[in-house]
């Protein structure tokens, strides 16, 4: 913000508050939930984290960066798969260099797949990233079976203890007379939040910091950042290089979870849902996209149990919130609060 | 020899139907800006209305000349519909349209006629095949290489000569321009898209005797019609032209090498062409 | 920052909007490029700032050949240019363009932490407050009237610190109160950097310039102080006559 606190009107102060509060509400519905939530919501708890996890990075691309890229679920895949790969190879590995080798992959897949997409903006540049991603999904499709598991992809992977950490949260509910099963779900539901939780702290700082703002800068005016002397190619590729990181954190966490990874994690289907749960949430917020998650897994969650025709339903309810809510629920929220005064432009939340 | 005669050809036919898709999808690409997804639901419906003409009427040609032109009239009826309020949103919310779209059609059809392979055989006058050196190659390729070469050459006739053409030639290069030289760019865009529709319409119909007809029918199709769209260069009829041969023959001779390198070199020539031309081929734009 | 054009040539298509164009420019001058529409001003600014790429001919900064830098290198040396149309960061606060105009000279934007610019805000501040602009300053810049508009595009170009400031029609659409802000700030410079103004604005050009270029499609007409250009008849019959 330009001014000091002091400068800031009572409204928006309040403003800054409530929102404050709000997140905090949020968090601490969140961490209690392996507590008194039924297992069935844990999992889908976890699914939705995970989800929100890739949301938040594609935030970083489509929000911050002004950069619409439609293959997204390559890193998220490839975070998931490398997971599984390494999982099977050497099962003693534990969950840490697991999921940190993973997310180098597909950190270190994002350098040639943005050097390449970033040649061109716009709609080329969406075609682009939708093209390259679908590349990756055949190539793994129809990798030998030798080294993704073919159609059936790679399954048995064994989720790797925290140690002493992990041991101690298990006891606490093996004490209280729940299956060692239904332990590891609570279990790994908070290990789940704790990522995206830090994942939506990383990025808050990041966006607000000298490179955040600069990206801002040049997705605002990308030719006027140039002639200021920016080198954008450099900032744009940083942030595919973080985004993709994270996106593949999300897939390994998926793996995880699942105990198996496919191809199908590549498909360009999941690279238009995330983008889709972004919108729904509200771009350039990163609690939007995290939101935008949440509910778009529990209607496909909902749907499919109460109607067959859920991907039609589903569907709808896309082009229903691009048509209608195309700033998503966070900014209908707002309007409709009214908590800060309305003001001529939307500046730093 | 005569096998590559034979790849070839049937490289020629299954390029000539990617063509037709592709076709449709860069010139709205190119001037609207709309990276249609949908595009491939449309060729999906093309064949199932052209299956239900068939049962209805019992006759091929009835549902070549018929299905194209629902098609045509579907898309026209979105374009008006949803993508008019879009105009000016950037691309990223057209294409969620179509995707959410693609969702939705993919169902209705899964609804209406189940998830299996339907039948549609070709008609008597196209079943068989005919010798060519010492193979036999299908009739039906032959029709299918027969109609890509008259649209194409129909096509791009058109766009190079007739007044329609150059009006989208000139939109494909400045929208801005010509809109403020007179031009209806709402109808010009709404008749666009109709055609892009009937044409993939047409494929499907085409497709639908020669590849299977199910509800998923048109994601191989889709993303190698993207592929020639990419290499041919966006807006550009010639390109999209080049681009499917290419990919045809990748398609074709891929898979008598090692089946695993078919999409594989399809999207190596990808690659090496964006390396080396980012706008493509025949790229107007960038 | 000395600037020298040598032989340029610039092709859009079929259409040479530069031809074989010299000129050079002294460190620390105050020189304006006159010429009716269609003259290739604008075509010269790009290609000094690398906008766009000449079929011939080279330019040179301060001695050094700069033909296949790109814009941002040739920027980073000290150059700055403002654009004929506001080239601004429409959604961001008007005090954040300014900081994204001093991060870069500051080279601060590789750090990926907030905070730790107090120093930076504090010149923002100061910055806005001499070019009357700090009421507006947590407003949008897309929300700014036209002539506030292009006092930050010339800010923004100020903010990097140019050694050579390329103003694109400076004056246009300004009211009366805003051109003579605008001549002061431009009088106000420091004279170690080299000024270049396109302008239609004579009245501008002769109040502040102290040597003249004068283009006619594409090519240099007259060059030399203001007397001499006012003086000369091929100027008077070209541009002066007829109201470009």
């Amino acid at each position: 913000m330009t001014g000091t606190a002091a400068e800031a009107s009572l409204p928006v102060r309040a403003g800054h508050v409530a929102r404050g509060g709000l997140l905090a509400a949020v968090l601490l519905a969140l961490a209690s939930l392996s507590f008194w939530a039924p297992t069935f919501w844990v999992s889908i708890a976890i699914q939705a984290l995970i989800l929100a996890i890739f949301a938040m990075s594609i935030d970083l691309l489509l929000g911050y960066a002004g950069l619409p890229s439609f293959g997204h679920a390559a890193f998220y895949g490839t975070g998931a798969l490398v997971c599984a790969r390494l999982a099977l190879a050497s099962p003693g590995l534990g969950i840490l260099p697991l999921v940190g080798i993973s997310v180098a992959g597909a950190a270190l897949l994002a350098v040639p797949f943005g050097a390449l997409s970033l040649r061109v903006r716009g709609v080329y540049f969406l075609m682009l990233t939708l093209a390259f991603g679908q590349m990756l999904w055949s190539v793994a499709f129809q990798a030998p079976r030798e080294w993704l598991g073919g159609s059936d992809g790679l399954i048995g992977v064994v989720r790797p203890s925290l140690g002493l950490l992990q041991r101690f949260d298990e006891q606490l509910w093996l004490a209280v007379g729940v299956s060692p099963g239904v332990a590891a779900v609570r279990h790994f539901y908070n290990l789940t939040l704790v990522a995206a939780v830090l994942t939506f702290v990383a990025l808050s700082l990041l966006v607000r910091s000298p490179y955040g703002r600069t990206l801002e800068g040049i997705r605002e005016n990308e030719h006027r950042m140039r002639a200021l002397g920016c080198p954008t190619f450099r900032y744009q590729l940083a942030a595919f290089v973080v985004a993709g990181a994270l996106a593949g954190l999300a897939g390994s966490l998926l793996t995880l979870f699942n105990g198996f990874a496919n191809s199908s994690s590549l498909y360009w289907t999941n690279s238009g849902l995330v983008l889709i749960a972004a919108i729904v949430g509200g771009v350039r917020t990163l609690a939007g996209p995290a939101l935008g998650a949440f509910v778009v897994l529990i209607a496909q969650d909902t749907l499919s149990s109460y109607s067959e025709r859920w991907p039609l339903l589903l569907g709808a309810m896309f082009v229903g919130f691009v048509l209608f809510l195309p700033n998503g629920l966070l900014s209908a929220g707002r309007a409709l609060r009214g908590l800060t005064r309305a003001r001529p432009v939307e500046l730093r939340r | 020899m005569a096998l590559g005669l034979q790849l070839t050809l049937s490289g020629l036919a299954f390029g000539g139907l990617v063509f037709l898709l592709a076709v449709g999808l860069t010139v709205i690409l190119g001037l609207m800006d709309v990276l249609n997804l949908a595009h491939g639901s449309f060729y999906m419906l093309g064949a199932y209305a052209g299956v239900t003409v068939l049962h209805i009427v019992g006759s091929f040609w009835l549902a070549l000349a018929l299905a194209p032109i629902v098609l045509a009239l579907l898309g026209a009826a979105l374009e008006v519909a949803f993508f008019r309020r879009l105009t000016g949103r950037g691309p990223l919310m057209q294409v969620l349209l179509t995707f959410g779209l693609s969702l939705v059609f993919v169902d209705l059809v899964r609804w209406r006629f189940g998830p299996q392979n339907q039948p549609f055989p070709a008609p008597p006058q196209l079943s068989g095949s005919i010798g060519i050196l010492d193979f036999r190659f299908p009739v039906y390729e032959a029709f299918v290489i027969a109609v890509a070469a008259l649209l194409g050459a129909a096509l791009l006739l058109g766009w190079r000569r007739l007044r329609v053409g150059a009006i989208l030639r000139a939109g494909v290069a400045d929208r801005e321009m010509v809109g403020l030289l007179g031009v209806d760019l709402a109808r010009v865009f709404t008749l666009t898209f109709a055609a892009g529709a009937g044409l993939a319409g047409l494929a499907g119909v085409i497709a639908g005797p020669y590849l299977a007809t199910y509800p998923g029918m048109d994601e191989n199709v889709l993303i190698l019609a993207l592929a020639v769209v990419v290499v041919g260069g966006l807006g550009s009829v010639a390109g999209a032209l080049v681009g499917a041969l290419l990919i045809g023959l990748a398609t074709s001779v891929g898979p008598f090498l090692r089946q695993e390198i078919a999409t594989a070199l399809v999207f190596g020539v990808m690659a090496l062409v964006l390396l080396v031309r980012p706008r493509g081929l025949f790229g107007l734009r960038a | 920052m000395k600037v020298e054009v040598r032989r340029l040539t610039v092709r859009y298509g079929a259409v040479t909007a530069v031809h074989d164009l010299s000129l050079g420019v002294p460190s620390g001058q105050r020189r304006a490029v006159i010429g009716p529409n269609g003259a290739g001003k604008t075509t010269l600014f790009n290609a000094i700032t690398g906008d766009i790429r000449p079929a011939a001919g080279s330019i040179a900064l301060d001695g050094h050949d700069v033909s296949r830098l790109g814009p941002w290198r040739r920027a980073r040396l000290g150059l700055a240019r403002t654009f004929q149309r506001s080239t601004l960061f429409p959604g961001l606060p008007v005090a954040e363009n300014l900081a994204l105009a001093i991060r870069l000279r500051a080279r601060r934007s590789w750090v990926f932490w907030p905070g730790g610019e107090r120093r930076l805000r504090q010149e923002v501040a100061e910055r806005l407050a001499a070019a009357r602009l700090d009421r507006v300053a947590s407003r949008a810049a897309a929300s700014l009237s036209h002539g506030e508009q292009r006092v930050l595009e010339i800010e923004l170009a100020l903010a990097a610190r140019p050694r050579l400031l390329l103003l694109d029609e400076p004056m246009a659409g300004l009211s009366g109160a805003e051109r003579q802000a605008a001549l002061e700030q431009l009088r106000s410079l420091p004279p170690d950097v080299t000024l270049v103004v396109v302008e239609h604005d004579l009245d501008a050009v002769f109040a502040i310039a102290q040597w003249i270029s004068v283009l006619d499609r594409g090519m240099l007409l007259a060059d030399g102080t203001p007397e001499q250009v006012r003086a000369d008849s091929r100027v008077q019959e070209v541009y002066l006559g007829s109201r470009g």
